[in-house]
C-alpha cells in the first residue's frame, strides 16, 4: 500500500463503500453515502463490486423450496384483482377500500363500467393505479391524554419512512413502549410497527401493503416487556393513541 | 438449471409488466432466495416474509434493475438479504433500515457500474481465506447476521475503534485480492 495521497483516498472510498454494502455504516452515514452514490459513477462502481463480492458468501447456502403459498400469497399482493382468496391473515391490512384510479377521476359507475372494461383490456389499470400518487405524508400526534406520553409522527411517502420524535415520557424502567398501527374500520387488528428505541427520535419504515392502512387510521402506543410484546398483539396498556391525518 | 441470461431476460420481461415473467423468476430463484433468508433469520415464518418483501420489491424495482450495474442473482440476493437483515435487528430495535439505505442507491448506479461480472462472485471464498479466521468471520458475521461494530465488539470482546480498525484493514486486504 502506497502511503500516497490518492492511494489513502481511495482506500477510504473502498472501505466506505464495503462497510455501507454490509450495513455498518449508521443512518447518517448511510444518507451520505447515498449521495455520493447519486453523483459519483466511482462510488456507483464501488458499491456494485462489493455487493458482488459478498453475495458471494451466500453461494454455499443451499435452496430451500418454500411453502407452496407463498407464491400465491406474493401475487394476492403484487396483483390483487386477480385473487380473491386471501390466505395472510395480515391481508386486512392491505384490503381496505382504496379510492379506486375511476373514483379518484370522479367518474360514475355506469360511466366506469365502459371505461374500465376498456382500460382492462389494454392492460393498463395495474400500471395507473400503482402510479397513482400517494399522499405525500400523514401526521399523527400520539398522545397520552394527561400528556404524560407524547410521540410526534409523520410519515414520508418518498422515503416509506415514519419519523417518531418521542417529546414526551418514556419506557418504565425495564418495560419498553411499541408502536402499533391500527388500520381504519371497525374491530381492526393493531399491526406491530416495532419497539420504540431509547433514543428520543427514530425512522420506521413502513411495508408497501401498510400504506393504505395509514390513512385514517389509528396510531397506538403500548406499555410492554422489554423487547416488545412476545406476540402478534399488544400484551400491556395502551398508553397513548393519535389519530392520522393527511397532511 | 436457469442460466444468467435467463434470470436477467425475466426481470428486463418484468420491467415491461409481464407476469409470466415473474412466475418464472420466481420458478427459477425462489428455493436459493428462501435459503439465504432462511440462513440469516433461522425461522420460517420470518424468512417467508422477507422473500415476500423481496420478490415485491424486485417486481417493483425490475425496471431499474439494468442501471443498476449488479449481475442478476446478486441483484437478487441483496434485496433479499437486505429484507432478511432488516427483520433480523427490527428484533432488537426498529432504528436501523438497511433496506431503506438501498432504494435510492437501486435508483442511483448508472450503466458504468456494469464491470463486474458474476464470476468475480466466486473469488471471495478464496479472498475470505486469506484473512485471519476471526476477521473473515467478523465479515461474515455482518454480511449474513447483520451485526454492526458494536454487536462485534461484544462479540469479540474488544472496543469499538479497535474492531473498527481491524475491520477496515480486513475490508481493503479483501479487495486488494478480490481485484487481482
Amino acid at each position: 500500500m502506497s502511503d500516497d495521497d490518492d492511494n489513502i483516498e481511495m482506500d477510504d472510498e473502498n472501505v466506505l463503500a464495503a462497510e455501507y454494502t454490509l450495513g455498518l455504516l449508521s443512518a447518517e452515514e448511510s444518507q451520505a453515502f447515498e449521495e455520493l452514490l447519486s453523483i459519483d459513477p466511482g462510488f456507483r462502481q464501488r458499491y456494485a463490486f462489493w455487493a458482488e463480492g459478498f453475495a458471494g458468501l451466500t453461494d454455499d447456502i443451499a435452496p430451500v423450496e418454500p411453502p407452496a403459498d407463498l407464491k400465491d400469497r406474493i401475487l394476492a399482493e403484487l396483483f390483487p384483482d386477480k385473487t380473491l382468496s386471501r390466505a395472510d391473515p395480515l391481508a386486512t391490512a392491505d384490503s381496505e377500500p382504496r379510492p379506486s384510479f375511476l373514483q379518484r377521476l370522479g367518474l360514475f359507475p355506469a360511466v366506469a363500467g365502459g371505461l374500465l372494461a376498456a382500460l382492462v383490456v389494454l392492460g393498463v389499470v395495474d400500471l395507473m393505479i400503482d402510479d397513482a400518487p400517494t399522499p405525500a405524508t400523514y401526521v399523527a400526534e400520539v398522545a397520552a391524554e394527561d400528556q404524560s406520553l407524547v410521540v410526534m409522527a409523520s410519515y414520508a411517502a418518498d422515503s416509506a419512512t415514519l419519523t417518531v420524535d418521542r417529546q414526551a415520557g418514556a419506557a418504565a424502567a425495564g418495560r419498553s413502549l411499541e408502536l402499533w398501527l391500527i388500520p381504519p374500520g371497525d374491530g381492526q387488528a393493531p399491526i406491530s410497527l416495532g419497539v420504540l428505541p431509547q433514543e428520543t427520535a427514530a425512522a420506521i419504515q413502513i411495508l408497501a401493503d401498510l400504506v393504505p392502512s395509514l390513512d385514517q387510521g389509528t396510531l397506538a402506543i403500548s406499555d410492554e416487556p422489554e423487547g416488545g410484546s412476545p406476540g402478534d398483539a399488544p400484551t400491556g396498556d395502551i398508553l397513548a393513541t393519535g389519530a392520522i391525518t393527511a397532511a | 438449471m436457469t442460466t444468467t441470461d435467463q434470470i436477467e431476460g425475466y426481470i428486463l420481461d418484468m420491467a415491461q409488466g409481464d407476469r409470466g415473467a415473474f412466475e418464472k423468476l420466481y420458478a427459477a430463484t425462489s428455493a436459493k432466495l428462501f435459503g439465504v433468508s432462511l440462513r440469516v433469520l433461522g425461522n420460517r415464518a420470518e424468512a417467508e416474509d422477507a422473500v415476500q418483501e423481496a420478490f415485491i420489491k424486485i417486481w417493483r424495482n425490475a425496471d431499474r434493475f439494468t442501471a443498476n450495474g449488479f449481475s442478476p442473482m446478486t441483484w437478487l440476493i441483496t434485496v433479499t438479504r437486505n429484507h432478511a437483515i432488516d427483520r433480523l435487528r427490527a428484533r432488537k430495535a426498529p432504528t436501523q433500515d438497511i433496506d431503506e439505505a438501498y432504494d435510492l442507491a437501486d435508483a442511483a448506479p448508472g450503466p458504468e457500474a456494469q464491470a463486474i461480472t458474476a464470476a468475480d462472485r466466486a473469488r471471495i471464498v478464496d479472498c475470505m481465506s486469506g484473512l485471519e479466521e476471526q476477521k473473515a468471520d467478523a465479515v461474515r458475521r455482518a454480511y449474513l447476521e447483520g451485526d454492526t461494530y458494536q454487536d462485534l465488539a461484544e462479540a469479540y470482546g474488544i472496543p469499538l475503534n479497535t474492531i473498527r480498525t481491524w475491520l477496515r484493514r480486513s475490508l481493503l486486504k479483501l479487495r486488494e485480492c478480490l481485484s487481482q
